[in-house]
């Protein structure tokens, strides 16, 4: 053993580390406390800490607000934009990993076009999109979104392939496959836990977007970002209603950080640890 | 065999190709048209064609360098003070064993919810009459502030949430590059008599230096790009204060409808990003075999 730790020092950290955990835990549990408990209550200050508990705020947005309908909305558009982005994805990040004679440039484009602000895509991509007649459409923010998730998706799985050797791909042309049976039948299946850490990410990234929601969607397409900040403006401060709704828009992706933590920590590490 | 590889390239790149040729290069290309003319939403189609006179009256535009001045206050100062923070909860987290994974898993849930649930989050909290830590503040005598509202404020508060959603990923990205180091090194220097401020200084920063420059250089790109926070929190202001570029691009674009001007700022901040893009390829790829 070197550099034996003392106890209090172990016990300090203890201390230190619980405080600073505490410090991005305790807004979270405020906003479920307060969407817990009555609209009355949720307004009194000081708290009145023994609250009776209920799930009105939840039932209230889900009656009296389509939150069914933008809940789905996000799961849909975030499933179908990930399934896309990994399909279409790994076939091109193993094309450009294994065939692709400017490799290296055909990189650096991907990875340059995962540096380009929102801002300067939502502009043209709406003006294209309503000039089509396209918007409000689940359609046009698919599209949309594979501007920086197909690129995300090329870039993530370059390395994954890349850790799969060459010689395999070999080994399966000189027993009769196409490149197309050898990439489905053998490479895919061992880059498996790659594409699963880039689709959770990919997922993520997708449910939370919000300027091109913003932009691109309407009364039937609104996703739950847009829900939330715009239930924020148009009736001031129903403070229990909104907690209730934003604790909707973030449990999925808490449950998906807690259950799938391996994954994502994978997916967001980003070429930056080897 | 080159027609297989024809072939193969239709069939494995052709649907990625054509998708980004549509989402991105069509965009993109629209937006570098746009900027070198007077297109306003107001009128029918791109409007009189004039040169650079977009990109000149930006530059001169004071609205526009106040947003820049803004957002590099507001880059240096959240991605100097999430590193710094990042870096102490990641090396007392690397120090323990049980628990670890716990603190960990709590830790990193700010930066996965969107920015839009953790503005209107800290809205609520920092109401200035019906919000808890105003209340936790008079408790202890301190009178509470109107923290979103008072333009003297009102950055610094915008910053302090940006770094509670985003000292997460710093302490995500370095203590998963302090797990990789090998133990070796320390080893040898404590047989030598080095004391662990020493290893820390002589070895830990040393090796760990390339993913300090990877996690700056991103957190930066990311922190240039800020938006949805401005959008909850404050739309910019009180008065111009929080308003950063990607927020005073979309208004000019979406409230004044000056999609000219507002394409030729897209392309001024593209050329404040590329630099640090291509700076940060240059190192990864050093580091990648």
């Amino acid at each position: 053993m070197y550099n034996r730790k003392s106890k209090i020092e172990v016990a300090l950290t203890y201390v230190v580390l619980t405080i600073i955990t505490l410090f991005f835990l305790l807004p979270l549990l405020w906003i479920l406390r307060t969407s817990l408990i009555t609209k009355a209550e949720a307004y009194q200050i000081p708290p009145n800490w023994t609250a009776a508990l209920t799930l009105d705020n939840y039932i209230n947005i889900f009656v009296g607000n389509p939150f069914g309908q933008y809940f789905f909305n996000s799961f849909f558009i975030a499933l179908v934009t990930t399934l896309i982005s990994v399909l279409l994805g790994a076939m091109s990040s193993y094309w450009i990993c294994r065939c692709a004679k400017r490799g290296n440039q055909l990189r650096m484009a991907i990875l340059v076009t995962q540096m380009i602000p929102p801002v300067v895509m939502v502009i043209p991509l709406s003006l294209l999109v309503k000039s089509l007649g396209l918007d409000d459409s689940y359609f046009a923010l698919i599209m949309s979104y594979l501007s920086f998730n197909l690129p995300y998706v090329i870039w993530m799985l370059l390395s994954h392939f890349e850790s799969i050797p060459r010689e395999l791909d070999d080994a399966c042309a000189v027993d009769g496959c196409t490149q197309l049976q050898a990439y489905f039948r053998v490479v895919l299946p061992l880059v498996m836990p790659g594409i699963m850490a880039t689709a959770v990410y990919s997922f993520v990234v997708c449910w939370n977007e919000f300027m091109f929601a913003l932009n691109l969607t309407g009364l039937n397409t609104r996703t739950l970002p847009v829900a939330i900040a715009s239930l924020d403006t148009q009736q001031g401060v129903m403070i229990a209603e909104l907690c209730a709704s934003t604790i909707v828009a973030i449990l999925p992706i808490i449950f998906l950080t807690i259950f799938i933590k391996k994954y994502l920590v994978q997916g967001l590490t980003y070429g930056s640890v080897k | 065999m080159k027609s297989i590889r024809k072939s193969n390239f239709l069939l494995f790149m052709l649907p990625s190709v054509i998708a980004l040729l549509l989402v991105l290069a069509i965009p993109l290309g629209y937006s570098l048209i746009t900027s070198f003319f007077d297109t306003n939403l107001k009128y029918q189609g791109l409007g009189e064609f004039v040169g650079l006179q977009n990109y000149i009256d930006v530059i001169k535009d004071v609205y526009f360098r106040d947003s820049v001045k803004t957002t590099l206050i507001f880059t240096v100062g959240v991605v100097i003070l999430e590193f710094l923070a990042g870096l102490v909860i990641a090396l007392l987290l690397n120090n323990i064993r049980k628990g670890r994974n716990l603190f960990f898993t709590i830790i990193i849930v700010p930066m996965m919810i969107t920015p839009i649930a953790v503005g209107l989050i800290w809205r609520l909290l920092l109401h200035s009459d019906l919000g808890i830590v105003n209340y936790v503040l008079s408790l202890f005598g301190i009178s509470g502030k109107a923290w979103l509202a008072d333009a003297s404020l009102a950055l610094k508060t915008v910053m302090f949430i940006d770094i509670w959603q985003n000292v997460p990923y710093m302490v995500l990205v370095i203590l998963a590059g302090l797990v990789t180091l090998p133990t070796e090194p320390y080893e040898a220097a404590a047989i030598d008599g080095a004391s662990r401020t020493q290893s820390f200084f002589r070895l830990t920063i040393p090796m760990m230096l390339p993913t300090f420059s990877v996690v700056l250089l991103l957190r930066t790109i990311t922190a240039l790009k800020t938006y949805d926070l401005i959008f909850v929190l404050t739309r910019g202001g009180p008065g111009s204060t929080t308003e950063v570029i990607s927020y005073h691009i979309y208004q000019q674009a979406f409230r004044y409808l000056e999609i000219g001007k507002a394409s030729a700022m897209s392309y001024l901040l593209l050329l404040l990003i590329i630099p640090i893009a291509f700076l940060f390829i240059k190192i990864s790829r050093s580091r990648t075999v």
